[in-house]
């Protein structure tokens, strides 16, 4: 049993007035009263938050964990561990391994190894179709029913247009969606960068965003054509967020995300960096135009979740001259920061509730999990303790992914996650943060 | 002013003071030239070496020379490897090179930023572009930008213009970047299918229409297209190519009296470029290349620190 004490709730929706007291017991939340309103529980352990917000535990949609198959790069247990050191409960394993995540025993497989990491939750994601080769559904029904949380073919858009409108009717019967990573291949082949400024300087190959708009217009017509749930992924460009805008206020049934990287980084730092392999990414850093778009995105309510994208590589794969390097940036440890830190230095352009359903209650209805993403009395004690002033140096080599390089290596951040509890227990704690609590 | 660069990975951050001294620098090194020993001790104990990436016997014999006149030690490593090696194999060459004491090391490779790569894993060498991908070729810039202010003297209010295929050219990009500096106008040309889609950036005006580009140009500068290119579809052929954008004798007329033709080289005759042009009086392609001598010469020379005679 676990007495946690002067905190400020987000309950998923809102932040309450004062401070609160929350009993936790069996995984559950208990009870939830004002700061000292009730006397300790018999044996619990107290853990004072001091002011700190605590909040549902983060939920991360969108994470290569490379297992089974590319363990070099990152594991499951190695992956788990970094989602709960960045103050993620749940995170979302990409099914892009090798094998593909494309049948029940796979979907076990990732369960089963999540459950032994014993830090967040790991929910997998299935292959929309068999070996992710883009040619017959995957099944589906029984990925489901073995705990898949939602079906892409990420890394690729699914191939077709038939195969997505049938994808979608399909996960629909099922209660679920359909994530579509949006890129039409034929304008893509062999970019490297945005197709902007920096591929007009460096005569590297430009990704334009009409390959990612275009994607994304099919996926609206076949939302709309079969009102079928379909997730955007990684959305980068300015064009994508007016059409999902436009698309939700015809009221198709479509969902989207963004990283803290599009979110904080743009295509500038390529050729500042001298073309580090640290910021080579698919979809491709785009413009300081298109960063402001996906803020606005957020503030408007146009994007429903922040997620990672967490892209781990081994050293050797990464620490390449950037045309050789591989796309993807590793960011699961540092992603809250990142875009709390730059909230903070926005100016704050929306209210705090705003953002962190970003990372809780959005992602969960995404996933359509309506346990988790919420703190109420009999929830999930999925929770997530955050310090908005506390601020911290990147440091890639202590982190528990065995990625070593980000962006923001060095980066002294503001506003980092200090916590992590799932089902009532404590997977991580910044041991720095003077924060009392032990880890289960 | 003394030269303060370490590296030379492009022209880009150059400060036109800095192309003034090398242009000074050049001068005198092109009087080398014409001596009958041509041979300085300018860089002696000096270690150069030459890694190439790509094959390219002309820049690699200039960067070869240039080293040799000034009786620095030249080597040449010949690197090779797959692909999917090749990045592994660069950093295992840098450290190699590190600790057998080469003191410049000039790369060329096919892909964008491989100098920024080796210039942050060496330590104490310093690294000379000799052209990566389609980004940059310092080098060429520098003597094509030598070349030009030799035959007019300041290059202030001049017009330069390059035609051809500019998406994939190194050249191009490192040639604007030199020309603006000096005061010069900068005018593209060339299908919109073989420009960046956003031309603006590149900081200088870009005119399809060749007869438009080159009217009163005091330089014309043809790019090499490459027949693959047409294979890609970016062109249809290029006998089109040729009728559409190939420098022929009347075009020429187009330009300011006595303008100076300039190509990079190895030239395609009749595709981007006409022989009676190539061969022709006002076709400055053979200085160009003696100028590369010079201008390498010459930046060995600064960047080594090298001694007076
Ligand atoms: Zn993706």
């Amino acid at each position: 049993m676990k007495w946690l004490v002067n905190g400020r709730l987000f309950d998923g929706e809102l932040l309450r007035e004062g401070l609160c007291d929350l009993v936790i017991d069996k995984g559950r939340v208990a009870k939830i009263a004002p700061a000292g309103r009730f006397v300790p529980p018999e044996g619990a352990t107290r853990i004072d938050l001091d002011g700190r917000i605590l909040a549902p535990g983060f939920i991360d949609l969108h994470a290569h964990l490379r297992d089974p198959g590319q363990e070099w790069r990152e594991d499951i247990i190695s992956g788990s561990r970094a989602a709960a050191a960045g103050g993620f409960a749940t995170v979302v394993a990409m099914p892009n391994t090798d094998p593909p995540i494309d049948r029940s025993s796979l979907v076990r497989y990732v369960l089963e190894r999540g459950q032994s990491a014993g830090a967040a939750r790991v929910l997998p994601a299935g292959s929309v179709t068999k070996g992710r080769h883009g040619q017959e559904l995957a099944e589906m029904w029984f990925m489901a029913n073995e705990g898949a949380a939602i079906f892409t073919d990420d890394g690729l858009p699914v191939s077709t247009a038939h195969l997505l409108r049938t994808a979608l009717l399909y996960a629909d019967d099922l209660g679920m969606a359909i994530m579509e990573h949006p890129e039409e291949l034929s304008l893509t082949k062999d970019a490297q960068v945005n197709d902007g400024p920096c591929a007009a300087r460096s005569g590297l190959k430009g990704a334009p965003k009409a390959a990612e708009l275009i994607a994304v217009e099919r996926g609206i017509a076949l939302a709309k054509d079969t009102g079928a749930h379909l997730h955007l992924t990684h959305l980068s460009a300015k064009e994508s967020l007016e059409a999902v805008r436009r698309a939700k206020k015809d009221g198709i049934n479509i969902t989207c995300d963004v990283t803290p990287h599009h979110l904080t980084l743009d295509e500038s730092l390529i050729e500042k960096s001298g073309y580090s392999a640290a910021y080579k990414v698919n979809p491709p850093l785009r413009t300081a135009h298109d960063l402001e778009a996906l803020w606005e995105g957020l503030a408007d309510g146009t994007v429903d979740a922040i997620a990672t994208d967490h892209a781990p590589y081994h050293l050797d794969e990464k620490d390449l001259p950037f045309q050789e390097a591989a796309s993807g940036i590793a960011s699961l440890e540092c992603a809250v920061a990142v875009v709390l830190d730059a909230w903070l230095k926005r100016g704050k352009p929306f209210g705090i509730e705003r953002l962190l359903r970003l990372f809780t209650a959005g992602p969960a209805s995404v996933l359509r999990k309506s346990d988790l993403g919420r703190i109420e009395e009999g929830s999930v004690a999925d929770i997530t303790a955050l310090d908005i002033g506390r601020e911290r140096r990147v440091e890639a080599k202590r982190w528990e992914s065995k990625a070593r390089i980000t962006p923001w290596e060095g980066a002294a951040l503001c506003g980092w996650p200090v916590m992590t509890m799932r089902e009532g227990k404590v997977i991580w704690v910044d041991g720095d943060s003077r924060l009392h609590a032990e880890r289960d | 002013m003394p030269w303060k660069r370490k590296h030379l990975i492009d022209v880009d951050d150059w400060e036109r003071e800095d192309f003034e001294l090398l242009l000074e620098q050049t001068s005198n090194m092109d009087s080398i030239l014409d001596r009958s020993i041509k041979k300085a001790p300018a860089l002696r104990g000096k270690i150069v070496v030459n890694i190439f990436y790509e094959p390219s016997t002309r820049t690699r014999t200039s960067f070869e020379i240039a080293g040799k006149l000034l009786s620095a030690d030249v080597i040449n490593w010949t690197a090779s490897g797959s692909s999917a090696a090749k990045g592994e194999s660069l950093r295992d060459t840098i450290w190699t090179l590190e600790a057998m004491g080469a003191d410049a090391v000039v790369i060329r490779h096919g892909e964008v930023g491989v100098p920024y790569y080796l210039a942050e894993k060496l330590k104490k060498a310093s690294v000379i572009n000799g052209g990566d991908g389609t980004h940059a070729h310092p080098t060429q810039a520098l003597l094509d930008l030598y070349t030009a202010w030799r035959e007019l003297g300041s290059l202030d209010g001049k017009k330069v213009a390059i035609v051809g295929d500019i998406l994939h050219s190194r050249v191009a990009r490192s040639d604007i970047y030199a020309f603006k500096a000096v005061g010069a106008e900068v005018c593209l040309s060339g299908p919109s299918t073989l420009m960046p889609t956003d031309i603006n950036s590149l900081n200088a005006t870009y005119e399809p229409n060749i007869a438009e580009a080159i009217d009163g140009a005091d330089v014309v500068y043809m790019l090499r297209i490459q027949r693959e290119r047409q294979d890609a579809g970016l062109f249809p052929s290029l006998d089109e190519y040729h009728k559409r954008y190939g420098l022929t004798d009347k075009l020429l007329g187009k330009a300011k009296k006595g303008a100076l033709v300039m190509h990079p080289g190895p030239i395609n005759r009749g595709v981007e470029i006409a022989s009676s042009v190539a061969d022709g009086p006002q076709s400055f392609i053979l200085k160009q290349v003696r100028a590369g001598v010079a201008v390498r010469m010459a930046l060995l020379y600064l960047m080594l620190g090298g001694v007076k005679e």
